[in-house]
């Protein structure tokens, strides 16, 4: 917490510069571990999901395995009116000294967009309780908490 | 996989059957269960079918002698193939499953499948997974009605033991030998050699099938030690669910440690970096993960 300010930044999501961003849709993998790797690396080569021809809670089950470990998942479509969005850093050298007087400054760039993605549980099926299914209720409550209230 | 005939005479007569395994060390491949039954009165011309520890005989006398099983109407045989998948993903489960639970469940489940197709099993011989008298009392608690001879080196003991390894380790072979590697990357080759870990030749595949992010080709059991040598090389991964095994690695317990070694457990500072916990936030947001981000 050593800046409670946090970060400061834009995110340019327009599509100027290519006629058609890259579409990650259902090629966008959530996993329940944390991959100390950031960069290209040949997925598809090594994981392979696999339907499992059964429905949990509406939801088609699928089975990959990582590192040994066996995942089972699901792929779902973002509620409607959301996207997911690949960003990546753009950020000139220049700004560094900024950083350090005025707080960091941030700017993303899309760099690809998903409406699908697949979120894979170690050890249980997936379900409707899955914590990451049921954090887009917050969708629901942030538009209630920041609509216009009306008092009758 | 077994014999699938119509079920015959003898086996409504008192039978006897022994249970082996194949590919226990290997760190790579299935493991494989077999057993071979016959009619009690067939043992003493089971005696004269030179059947061996299958590690004794060269590969060639083995499936001849899994031929010549095969053929003979007075025996029958079923095997139970382990993924490779199955063994690594059990022995990394939130709630591990050790190597011998998986070896005594296997050959109960050949028990059962002889029993259901209508054998009358009266006695069972196996080698010892693990305490060979906890082993037989287990059995016998969940058969009552055969009588169970669990002894170290039974299959070189008794016959229908050592056919039970014949046919186990020749279908262990076959299964390497027709692998169909899951991965599709290049540069891919099956000279496994034996998959015993002192293999040079498994050595090596090991090496040059190494993937920094992925491992291995899911072949191989992430699980063994072996394959510990080689996560020093590869990107760290972090597991949610050994986060849950932390706090009681904590408190208690050696068999953490291991893990450790393997490096699959995280460090505490490390696993709190990688999942949101929403600490501190009401709990609506703490049961969705949703933690508030300042820096990114």
């Amino acid at each position: 917490m050593e800046d409670e300010r946090g970060t400061i930044g834009s995110i340019n999501l327009s599509q100027k510069d290519k006629e058609e961003k890259v579409n990650l849709s259902s090629q966008v993998h959530h996993l329940p571990c944390c991959i100390k790797f950031n960069g290209p690396c040949s997925v598809s080569q090594y994981f392979k999901p696999k339907p499992k021809g059964m429905e949990i809670d509406g939801l088609a089950v699928e089975e990959a395995h990582f590192r040994g470990r066996k995942l089972q998942g699901t792929t779902i479509s973002l509620p409607n009116g959301y996207s997911g969005f690949v960003l990546a850093k753009n950020n000139s050298g220049k700004r560094k000294a900024f950083d350090v007087s005025e707080g960091r400054s941030d700017n993303w760039e899309m760099k690809a967009k998903f409406d699908k993605l697949t979120y894979w549980n170690h050890d249980s099926p997936p379900s409707k309780d899955d914590p990451f299914l049921r954090s887009f209720h917050w969708f629901t409550v942030a538009e209630a908490v920041s609509s216009p209230l009306y008092v009758t | 996989m077994g014999s699938e005939a119509a079920l015959p005479k003898w086996a409504s007569t008192p039978c006897i059957m022994g249970i082996d395994e194949a590919g226990r060390g290997p760190v790579l491949g299935p493991m494989v269960y077999g057993c071979l039954y016959c009619a009690r009165s067939y043992q003493k011309t089971l005696a004269t079918l030179n059947f061996a520890d299958s590690k004794t005989l060269k590969e060639e006398k083995r499936e001849e002698l899994f031929e010549n099983l095969k053929a003979d109407e007075s025996i029958g045989w079923s095997v139970d193939v382990i993924d490779p998948r199955e063994l690594s993903a059990k022995m990394l489960k939130k709630n591990k499953v050790n190597l011998n639970e998986i070896s005594h469940d296997s050959a109960i489940g050949l028990i059962n499948r002889v029993l259901n197709m209508g054998v009358l099993l009266t006695e069972v011989y196996l080698d010892t997974v693990g305490d060979a008298d906890k082993y037989r009392i287990k059995l016998s608690e969940r058969f009552p009605s055969i009588k169970f001879v669990v002894a170290k080196k039974a299959d070189s003991l008794y016959p229908v033991v050592s056919g039970a390894s014949i046919v186990a380790k020749v279908t262990r072979d076959k299964a390497l030998r027709e692998w169909v590697l899951e991965e599709t990357t290049e540069n891919m080759h099956r000279s496994f050699g034996s998959g015993y870990p002192g293999d040079p030749e498994t050595k090596a595949w090991l090496a040059h099938h190494k993937h920094s992010v992925f491992g291995f080709p899911t072949l191989v059991r992430f699980s063994w030690g072996t394959c510990t040598s080689y996560y020093k090389d590869m990107v760290e991964v972090f597991w949610e669910s050994d986060r849950v095994d932390e706090d009681v690695a904590n408190s208690s317990s050696g068999k953490q440690l291991k893990l450790r070694n393997v490096g699959f457990t995280p460090s505490k500072r490390k696993s709190e970096e990688m999942e949101s916990s929403a600490k501190g936030r009401c709990k609506f947001f703490q049961t969705r993960k949703l933690e508030q981000l300042t820096h990114f």
